[in-house]
């Protein structure tokens, strides 16, 4: 009995803090949402904060913009990070010294802050940055102002390159292993019954990869959707992203629609976690192949 | 797992160090009465977490260099600063710890004014009248004059200090503009002649609110009409001409208007890149410190609207919930000493204006000040004091902010 349930008793601690945590913290915004805001005064129970943002226009352009660049963000990231590992698969077995290299700068964008990220990309893509100071150095551009707008431009370009750079070695981190250990256990199998490297690839390594590969997109899907800090840095003053939308209405539309900016935090919630159950779904539908159990 | 166990023990020790620090400041004495030599020895050993605006080198500096090592020598009383990017998050901070009756807050200092005051207080976010208490306070400071006794419009009542004073001041680079403009409507003009080289920060931000603010004053007369509280049925009407004027001068912004920069650090950013020649802020000794540090270029300079530009003053406060407050108000009357307020007057710490009254100091004191070289881009003492213009009422700077972006931004 006790072996059995050792495991969950042992995750049991962390598991409180989360749900304490993260629930507690969902409870509240759902609650501030409906008006139910003590600390300044509000108790009476409405939907009007929800009503005051399905009917406004600012809403549903943030929302669009949000679904968009977060689409094109994980879409850019999730192939970039097949290709990364793909690229690493096949120089597995060259041990040099540039191949290590790679690796590490591959690497690199795990461990730098969100911000950090979107604070370089500015710096490298700005009308006068790093970039567009050497295209005129080498006299590529005329001048600075030629540089295409990369940043805070109204397509959001500056937001999903820099996700796109941030999230990919995430994405090959996930997928990786699964590639690698596909590759070893069935190539030869396969090489066995004439298939060729593109067969293997599309008919065996792919339905393998897709749940990895498909729940890893999920994750910098729905992290892109809800993030703050790239939007705001890198975004444009109107219309803004959700997240930066929510932010700006609790930090600086008086104390009044702080309500509005709950409601924005828990519609992100909720499609979230509808995206997460369709993804669920999907990966059941597409990846049995690849499931072991 | 030696490292867990360590980590284990460094928390628990922490936690035990904080249960003691909390109980030496529950003895029940009524700081807001007590004897100023009781404050100090309570103070004594107290560690204040200062939460304040981060974004500037040299301010930062000032506190990290100059006040703390003072405090801790003189008083015994440690300063911690913990930077912030706006100080309403505090505020937010405050008001969820006031949700769940959280009696023992981090936050024992805090740097405010304005719209962030105006909400604190009428929150009660804030601890109580202390002012008075300050030798230094009383010593020193014209506590009477229109410009210490309201804050945006709001009396402070003893809820906060006055630490300085500020002034809007336009920066500019002389070699790119060899005439700068002295009014919002030459520098309309100016804007047309040179596409793309001017913008400001978008309004929430406080530079971007007071540019606005600016372009209010002098395209509708003034602001004697604006203080009263506020009517929004009447001020809609009266507000056109502010948003016609930014919308005027929108195409003719860096990237036509599309997109601001969200803070005046990008602001900066981009004016220190070359991108755009004018930025501007509330720090009139700043240009000449960013020059300085290598940031600006050195034909930068700065320049004040003939009509004035606004100027407002910046208070320190106590929270609720300060679990340091005896430390917090020797902190506060230490900031606010000849000493500390000179040396913050010298641009070589910071260069900004004092919140003591000139008339109360000593003389020689007096000759020290006026002894200061304040940097080649700054403006004389005279100069900025000639072109000041009071702040609105803050629920006026709520409703502009809210409006720009209504009838500006999304156009």
């Amino acid at each position: 009995m006790w072996q059995e349930s050792k495991p969950y008793w042992l995750v049991l601690p962390a598991v409180i803090v989360i749900m304490i945590l993260f629930f507690g913290g969902l409870i509240e915004g759902v609650a501030q949402s409906v008006g139910y805001f003590p600390a300044a005064g509000q108790f009476n129970f409405s939907t009007n904060a929800y009503h005051k943002l399905l009917i406004s226009k600012d809403f549903w352009l943030a929302l669009w913009l949000t679904l968009r660049i977060s689409f094109l963000s994980t879409l850019l990231a999730g192939i970039l990070g097949l290709g990364i590992s793909l690229f690493f698969l096949r120089n597995e077995r060259r041990k040099s010294r540039l191949r290590l290299w790679l690796q590490g700068l591959c690497n690199l964008p795990l461990v730098i802050p969100h911000f950090v990220g979107a604070y370089i990309m500015m710096l490298l893509l700005m009308q006068s940055g790093y970039v567009s100071r050497l295209c005129y150095y080498l006299g590529l551009i005329q001048q600075p102002e030629v540089f295409p707008v990369l940043t805070n431009d109204p397509t959001g370009w500056g937001v999903i390159l820099t996700y796109t750079w941030k999230e990919a070695p995430f994405i090959a981190l996930m997928v990786y292993p699964v590639l690698r250990k596909v590759y070893s256990d069935w190539q030869e199998v396969a090489k066995v019954f004439g298939a060729k490297p593109w067969q293997f690839f599309i008919e065996v390594s792919m339905p393998m990869l897709f749940p990895a590969w498909s729940s890893s997109c999920f994750i910098v899907f729905s992290f892109t959707f809800s993030a703050f800090e790239v939007p705001y840095l890198m975004g444009i003053t109107y219309p803004k992203m959700l997240p930066v939308l929510s932010y700006s209405l609790y930090t600086n539309g008086g104390w009044n629609r702080m309500p509005e900016a709950m409601a924005i935090n828990v519609l992100l919630t909720i499609i979230t976690a509808f995206l997460g159950i369709l993804a669920y779904k999907l990966n059941r539908r597409w990846g049995t192949p690849g499931r072991r159990s | 797992m030696l490292l867990i166990i360590l980590s284990i023990f460094l928390v628990l020790t922490g936690c035990s160090q904080v249960q003691k620090r909390s109980d030496s400041s529950a003895v029940p004495t009524n700081l807001l009465k007590a004897d100023w030599n009781e404050v100090l020895t309570q103070a004594k050993g107290q560690t204040v977490n200062m939460y304040m605006w981060g974004g500037s080198e040299s301010i930062n500096r000032y506190m990290d260099e100059w006040i703390a090592p003072r405090l801790k020598k003189d008083y015994g009383v440690t300063l911690n600063r913990v930077p912030v990017n706006d100080i309403n998050d505090v505020i937010n901070k405050l008001l969820a710890e006031k949700q769940v009756n959280k009696t023992d807050g981090s936050v024992d200092l805090i740097w405010i004014n304005g719209e962030n005051f105006k909400n604190a207080k009428e929150h009660q976010l804030l601890w109580g009248s202390f002012d008075k208490q300050l030798p230094n306070f009383n010593q020193y400071i014209d506590a009477n004059t229109p410009d210490i006794k309201d804050d945006f419009g709001l009396p402070t009542e003893g809820y906060e200090a006055p630490w300085g004073k500020a002034q809007f001041v336009f920066i500019y680079d002389s070699n790119k503009i060899k005439i700068p403009p002295t009014s919002m409507l030459q520098l309309a003009n100016w804007v047309k002649q040179n596409p793309g080289k001017f913008t400001y920060p978008a309004p929430p931000d406080f530079t971007g609110s007071a540019f606005v603010r600016h372009a209010l004053y002098e395209t509708t007369g003034g602001y004697q009409q604006y203080m009263k509280p506020l009517d929004s049925k009447t001020l809609t009407p009266q507000l056109t001409p502010v948003w016609d004027y930014l919308k005027s001068i929108k195409p003719f912004l860096w990237r036509e208007g599309s997109t601001y920069p969200e803070s005046l650090a990008k602001l900066d950013q981009l004016y220190a890149n070359g991108e755009v020649w004018m930025t501007m802020g509330y720090d009139p000794a700043r240009a000449s410190n960013e020059i300085k540090k290598g940031t600006f270029p050195v034909s930068t300079r700065t320049f004040v609207l003939e009509k004035g530009t606004l100027a407002n003053t910046h208070y320190l406060s106590i929270p609720f919930n300060s679990t340091h407050r005896a430390g917090a108000m020797v902190a506060i009357n230490f900031m606010l000493s000849p000493e500390a307020q000179i040396a913050k007057f010298d641009p070589v710490n910071w260069g900004e204006d004092m919140s003591l009254d000139l008339k109360k100091m000593s003389p020689e004191d007096q000759k020290r000040i006026s002894g200061i070289d304040r940097g080649i881009a700054t403006l004389s003492v005279g100069e900025l004091a000639s072109h000041r213009l009071p702040e609105l009422p803050s629920e006026y700077v709520d409703f502009l902010d809210t409006g720009w972006l209504d009838y500006v931004a999304r156009k």
